[in-house]
């Protein structure tokens, strides 16, 4: 089968809401989401990215915009008309039927001969790692077998688009970052055009080729996982995507890429946003904590005291004060002597390139 | 959703349904609120003036009452005592078996069996009164022994309220509370009891219900006493032949029955803080009652059981003996003359309840799964007219019917058609409301699932959602079934000649003082009934895989 894009061109979807009137789920919506291609809508609960899906999957309809599959308009195409898989949050495992009923439903509804649907189901099933499970219901299931049923039950129909709406949220930490990497393998070697919802932003990293990340309703920012990380476009995105300090300062020179910013009662250097900087502008820096550094003694120009330090084993995570400001730094465990007590006294160094300014201009 | 409008099948199934709603329940209705207003054409409240000024009526209305209050607080009371030792006694399940058994006969049973046991226990020569306690001239006839019967009767419908309202209380609550360093009285009194407060209030709402329209034990216990409406006005009619003044008097139940109805489902029902979800809470973090009291507890459950085993074990003894309290020589006779003089009403019956099963249960499911699943004009009132006969008493759909179908076009007194309509339209509305609770619990996410596979609404409807509510389709057989062969107070009014039922056999046996017949055709009946639950339980468990939603307390309406 053809591998497929999907276009989702200016989708918007209002709600009338009991307390805050009338509210867009999603407003102009728009993705480019390349033939093989994983897309991830990653977002706080209520940013829209499930109302999002479930138009893509013609389960809702939008009130505006359009849907497009390999360039075919499928906007006013009901789900079952749109070759579709589709992973829910809660699974939505038939549960009068047997794991291989609830396997072979949509190829019974494609009204296949029997012994093709038994070498589909058998194959799917041998390929998520639930051989031999054919006889067993739902009920009996663990949460992760019951996932990889319902993705069996997604992937056997050989659908254009295969669509996750949260589906590793009822999973323990563990099982899910192990699903999340068979996900994320099982798309590659299908290679089939995915587009998946979730809140989790380590899980989004992990799956995607791409992440789109959602705000009230609207896309705020698209690109690499890197990407969002390194050059975020907005606080939010920087805040919801990682964790961060954000430091106050002020534009003292700009010379291409690099940027001098007097903050924390020194000089930093830091890299430029996409737009110009006038000196004298106040700004804000964004310092990931994994490049704050700590040093021992008080040999550089940024003093500080070790507030705090949570153990977490390869971790480390310090809160430290720093110029009146509290600063969040992380260090990888090097070993019992490595650690540095609450109270020391110590120096603050950012790294290298890891200093960012900001796109939004100060409000 | 889809609506009637783009959907032809859709459209045609609500017609129809309009249709046999607006001929079995609306029309009937009006026919007898026009018997009562209108008087040779012209209208008058003359006839209801009669009533109200009638100071015997008013009595019976005021008696109805009082025994309906009486029930509904008695029945509460002994339904929960049942609930929460059986949610909260930890008790074995061989144990919990034979409470369920022993409290879901009286609901199954014809509606004169603890009243012809109460006969036999504590009349004139009643077994414990006669012969244990050696008393002379009681009479058993009054409004104690038609409230203790009721209660008896009716209680499992409080039972069948509380006991998964009880289950489901998030048993976590009660153990916070009791980490909070509350006694276990305290934690009852401050949690537990609040949580099925609006549990409770349904279950007195519909125990009143069922007192208010009890046709059957007044009929045979309250006596000249203690008249009350149901048998006032069945007895206006078959006694003086006024058909008038028994549809008065039937309307003057409406009210109260209306006004009990509306409370239960649009108030009481609202008013739950615990949402019954079919699947059971974990286990009580710790024990919620003391040993002391859970053997309190038992001891009571097991005194109240045994008064209804004992009660059903005096009906089959009275059934094999030649006339009990005279002539205790074991006897097949009464057995010979319901499998002969009774047979035609035995087979008129099985005809009758064989041809309502289907129906109801066809009824109970297209109806339910229309109204919750499709968007067309009317569909609330569609689901509220529905449940008119079923919510109404007896004693009001009967006369209802009498008037209605009495004259062409629409002759249909006589004929098995009426009885049959009559039951379809009155307990198929159980299978409606199972149908309905079961399409709430199904996630939406099911259908949408299937949708997304590639099935069409049509496959969606027969491969995954009709499955699903299958459990409700049994409900609704089982039910009608049941009900068929059990139910008097409407049906009464609509045999004839040509068609008659057991139960009215049993009342005429009664009225002619052959108990011994009575008694074997109860024994009968129950026989038939408990073999059709257990047939109907066979097919639950077949059809309904695992991880199905368990359907349970579906007798209970």
């Amino acid at each position: 089968m053809e591998t497929i894009g999907v276009q989702v061109d200016g989708l918007s979807k209002r709600y009338a809401h009991r307390v805050k009137g009338e509210i867009y789920a999603a407003r102009d919506v728009r993705l480019d989401v390349r033939p093989g291609e994983f897309l991830t809508l990653l977002g706080p609960s209520g940013c829209g990215k499930t109302t999002t899906l479930r138009m893509i999957a013609g389960y809702e309809k939008p009130d505006a915009g359009r849907v497009l599959f390999g360039g075919e308009d499928v906007t006013d195409l009901p789900a079952n008309k749109r070759n579709i898989g589709f992973v829910f949050q809660n699974y939505a495992l038939f549960p009068h039927l047997s794991v291989f009923e609830n396997v072979a439903y949509g190829l019974r509804v494609r009204a296949q001969a029997n012994d093709a649907i038994a070498k589909s189901v058998g194959d799917v099933l041998a390929l998520v790692g639930l051989a031999g499970y054919e006889q067993q219901f739902s009920a009996q299931l663990s949460g992760g077998e019951q996932q990889r049923v319902a993705l069996a039950r997604a992937i056997v129909i050989r659908p254009r688009v295969l669509l996750f709406d949260e589906p590793l949220s009822n999973l323990d930490a563990k099982l899910r970052v192990q699903m999340r990497q068979e996900i994320r393998d099982l798309q590659r070697r299908l290679a089939i055009t995915t587009i998946y919802v979730t809140h989790d932003q380590e899980e989004a990293m992990a799956v995607s080729d791409r992440i789109a990340v959602m705000h009230q309703g609207s896309v705020v920012q698209e690109g690499t996982a890197e990407d969002l990380y390194h050059r975020p476009a907005s606080r939010f995105v920087a805040q919801f995507v990682g964790r961060m300090n954000l430091v106050a300062g002020r534009v003292e020179s700009v010379a291409g890429e690099s940027v001098q910013i007097a903050a924390l009662g020194t000089q930093v250097s830091a890299r430029a946003p996409q737009r110009r900087l006038t000196p004298g502008e106040a700004v804000q820096l964004i310092v990931r904590p994994e490049s704050v550094e700590l040093l021992r003694g008080d040999g550089g120009p940024l003093r500080a005291t070790v507030v705090s330090r949570t153990f977490l084993g390869e971790k480390i995570e310090y809160v430290v004060r720093c110029a009146g400001e509290e600063l969040q730094a992380v260090r990888y465990n090097a070993g019992a002597g490595d650690l540095i007590p609450e109270g020391a006294a110590v120096c603050v160094r950012f790294a290298a390139d890891a200093v960012t300014v900001l796109a939004e201009p100060q409000a | 959703m889809k609506g009637a409008r783009n959907d032809p099948a859709v459209a045609a199934a609500v017609f129809v349904l309009w249709a046999l709603l607006a001929l079995f329940v609306i029309y009937p209705l009006a026919m007898l609120f026009a018997r009562v207003l209108t008087d040779q054409g012209g209208f008058t409240t003359a006839g209801l003036a009669t009533l109200l000024t009638d100071r015997h009526q008013i009595r019976a209305f005021f008696n109805s009452l009082l025994l309906a209050l009486m029930v509904g607080t008695a029945g509460t009371v002994l339904g929960f005592l049942f609930a929460f030792t059986a949610a909260r006694g930890r008790l074995p399940r061989w144990l919990l078996t034979i409470i369920d058994a022993a409290v879901l006969l009286p609901l199954v049973s014809p509606p004169f069996t603890t009243a012809i046991a109460m006969i036999f226990s504590f009349g004139p020569r009643g077994l414990i009164t006669y012969d244990l306690l050696g008393l002379k001239g009681v009479t058993v006839y009054g409004l104690a022994s038609t409230f203790s019967s009721e209660v008896l009767t009716f209680f499992p419908i409080a039972y069948l309220t509380l006991r998964p309202l009880l289950a489901a209380i998030d048993s976590n609550v009660e153990g916070m509370a009791f980490s909070l360093g509350a006694s276990r009285w305290r934690v009852f009194r401050t949690v537990t009891l609040p949580l099925t407060i609006p549990g409770l209030a349904n279950a007195f709402l519909l125990l009143f219900a069922a007192s208010l329209a009890d046709f059957a034990t007044p009929l045979i216990l309250a006596g000249n006493q203690f008249p009350v409406l149901p048998t006032q006005a069945y007895l206006q009619i078959t006694g003086l032949f006024d058909l008038r003044g028994g549809a008065i008097l039937s309307l003057a139940l409406l009210l109260p029955a209306l006004a009990v109805f509306l409370l239960q489902r649009y108030w009481v029902s609202r008013r739950y803080y615990v949402t019954i979800t079919g699947k059971g809470a974990g286990h009580t973090p710790f024990d919620s009652i003391s040993p002391t009291v859970r053997a309190v507890l038992l001891a009571a459950c097991a005194a109240i059981a045994l008064v209804v085993v004992y009660f059903y074990l005096l009906l089959l003894y009275a059934s094999l003996v030649v006339a009990l309290g005279a002539d205790h020589a074991f006897t097949l006779r009464h057995y010979r003359v319901i499998f002969t003089d009774g047979w035609k009403a035995i087979g008129d019956t099985l005809i009758i309840a064989g041809l309502a099963m289907p129906l109801g249960g066809v009824y109970g499911i297209l109806l339910g799964y229309l109204v919750t699943k499709k968007a067309f004009a009317g569909r609330r009132a569609m689901e509220l007219v529905a449940m008119i006969n079923y919510a109404l008493p007896g004693t009001i759909v009967g006369i209802a019917y009498l008037i209605a179908f009495n004259e062409a076009p629409l002759e249909l007194t006589g004929t098995a058609l009426i009885i049959v309509a009559c039951y379809v339209f009155r307990y198929g509305p159980t299978g409606i409301r199972a149908t309905v609770a079961l399409l709430q619990q199904i996630d939406k996410s099911l259908e949408e699932a299937s949708q997304g596979l590639g099935a069409g609404s049509g496959a969606t409807f027969r491969r995954v959602t009709l499955p699903l509510i299958m459990p409700a389709f049994f409900a609704g057989l089982g039910v009608v079934f049941i009900r068929s062969m059990t139910a008097i107070s409407a049906t009464i009014f609509l045999v004839s000649i040509g068609w008659t039922l057991i139960t009215v056999r049993i009342l005429e046996n009664i009225t002619e003082l052959s108990l011994g017949p009575a008694a074997a055709f109860s024994v009968l009946v129950v026989a038939i009934v408990f073999a059709v639950i257990a047939l109907i339980g066979w097919a639950l468990r077949r059809f309904r895989a695992p991880g199905a939603m368990p359907m349970t307390s579906l007798l209970g309406g």
